[in-house]
């Protein structure tokens, strides 16, 4: 069982890079880039709250991780 | 391939003026790089308050200097002030309960979860460099210490970044390493024993390894994906030296004894995060979905939606909502049973149980006529709550709440200023 649940995760994984990855020949003039360049079209639009919320859930959650790296050092949890 | 149909007049004019900025500051993945000003200051106050349990006020201000060069210089100082109760992993009955902790003596009667009282405070302070490698390649250090009366923690990041294919695509790795020492308040007791066992006075150690791997893409002009891996291992002391674990008689599952907790020594996590960003005709669209597992057996699934409606004169509304799922982890107990022996390790920790929360909230920005600088304000509730009946524990006894929910409201006032 957990076997299979590796082989669809990383199937899953595969298929996730390959959309990302796939069609790079096609591109996006700079023109049409206009909206990326907002400081809102981020990722973490506002880090210094997203810094807040992954505190606040590491130290009520047993689950931590996502883009970030290391946990900032903390006690809570 | 045209995405779009051809611009006109005004609006070309626009976008090629535009395009002049973007060929060297657009990727798939923005760096978190200050407004057009060279130093940016950012403070916030998050105002935290569970009901009847733990208040926390944190402070926090940042300052960022973008050099001519591209590096950017960033310094961040933060406070911790928390007060309040914390449930002591003791299982709910309706007997009265006395705990005794650093601070004092708490007794919890009826059928409330046990809980101590504390009081701590914490400073950190963390230090950032972002700098362009070539035109392609972006490199990012960090380092952070912090200090709380039982904790510290000093630790550093790296992370490189290459733009690919016409900076439609970003890949990055990287990698973090923090030294942490944990060193009790009245020492810390021996796990899994009636009368805290031999009470050892050292500093306890935990070193935390953490890996990234990321990709990220711009699909078309309002869109842009991105998928993040991260593997941590833990090493060290990562028991709750406060928490203890109920016996409870076998038949009836009423109290008997508690005992300290004891966890593994190390631990294994691992986490995939995809987000997404979609610029709509005015407002945007974030979501993310992540998958996180570790080897002490805890699942959970996250998802995460902000919407952002612009409004005139630079305001913008974003409501949040969040969902989180997990499963309890491997030594997770409601209780051990006093007719079985010991199980090599065991918490009550509730974090560690089968719990789910849902967060509701939004954040409003908004300028101050004739003042500089842009406000937010974020207010959010988040209610959690457990699935009894699906972890090992102990099902019979008095009918009370083993895991009762939690309401939390958190207020973050936000304010930044280029100059």
């Amino acid at each position: 069982m957990r076997a299979f649940v590796r082989g669809i995760r990383a199937a899953v994984l595969l298929a996730a890079l390959a959309a990302l990855t796939g069609g790079c020949a096609a591109t996006i003039k700079p023109w049409d880039r206009d909206l990326m360049a907002q400081k809102q079209m981020s990722f973490i639009p506002i880090p210094m709250e997203r810094a807040i919320d992954d505190h606040v859930y590491f130290s009520k959650e047993g689950s931590t991780g996502g883009s970030g790296i290391a946990g900032g050092g903390c006690g809570c949890n | 391939m045209q995405l779009e149909a051809a611009p006109r007049g005004s609006r070309l004019r626009t976008r090629l003026g535009a395009a002049a900025c973007l060929l060297l500051a657009s990727s798939a993945a923005h760096a978190q790089a200050p407004d057009s000003t060279a130093n940016t200051l950012e403070a916030s106050t998050l105002l935290y308050g569970e009901n009847k349990r733990t208040n926390v006020l944190e402070p926090a201000a940042r300052f960022t200097h973008l050099f001519g060069g591209g590096q950017i210089l960033s310094a961040e100082l933060g406070l911790d002030v928390m007060t309040g109760a914390t449930p002591t992993g003791a299982r709910a009955s309706n007997q009265v309960q006395t705990v005794t902790s650093a601070s004092g003596s708490t007794s919890t009667s009826g059928t409330e979860i046990p809980t101590a009282h504390f009081k701590d405070a914490r400073g950190v302070f963390d230090l950032g460099l972002q700098t362009p490698l070539g035109r392609l390649l972006r490199a990012e250090a960090g380092a952070h210490v912090s200090r709380e009366k039982d904790y510290r923690s000093l630790g550093g990041t790296a992370r490189l970044s290459a733009d690919l294919f016409q900076r439609l695509v970003t890949v990055s790795a990287g990698g973090g390493y923090d030294d942490d020492g944990v060193f009790p308040v009245g020492g810390t007791p021996e796990g899994l024993t009636i009368d805290r066992g031999v009470v050892r006075y050292d500093v306890q150690p935990k070193r935390v390894e953490t890996a990234t791997v990321g990709i990220s893409r711009i699909l078309t002009r309002r869109w842009m994906v991105s998928l993040d891996a991260s593997r941590t291992r833990e090493r060290g002391y990562l028991t709750e030296p406060y928490k203890i674990v109920t016996i409870v008689t076998s038949e009836e599952g009423i109290p008997v004894a508690t005992v300290t907790e004891k966890r593994p020594a190390t631990r294994v996590r691992r986490s995939l995060l995809g987000s997404s960003v979609y610029h709509l005709e005015k407002d945007i669209l974030y979501l993310t979905y992540r998958y996180y597992w570790d080897d002490w057996g805890l699942r959970s699934h996250t998802a995460d939606a902000r919407y952002r409606i612009e409004l005139p004169a630079e305001t913008f509304l974003q409501p949040h909502v969040r969902f989180y799922t997990q499963s309890a982890a491997d030594l997770f107990t409601f209780g051990l049973r006093d007719d079985q022996p010991l199980p090599p390790y065991a918490s009550s920790d509730q974090r560690l149980g089968p719990l789910r929360s849902v967060t509701l909230g939004a954040t409003v920005g908004f300028r101050v006529p004739s003042q500089p600088g842009r406000f937010t304000l974020r207010a959010e509730w988040i209610h959690q709550w457990g699935r009894v009946g699906t972890a090992g524990g102990i099902q019979s006894g008095p009918p009370v709440d083993l895991f009762p929910p939690l309401e939390i409201g958190t207020l973050v006032a936000g304010y930044s200023v280029g100059f």
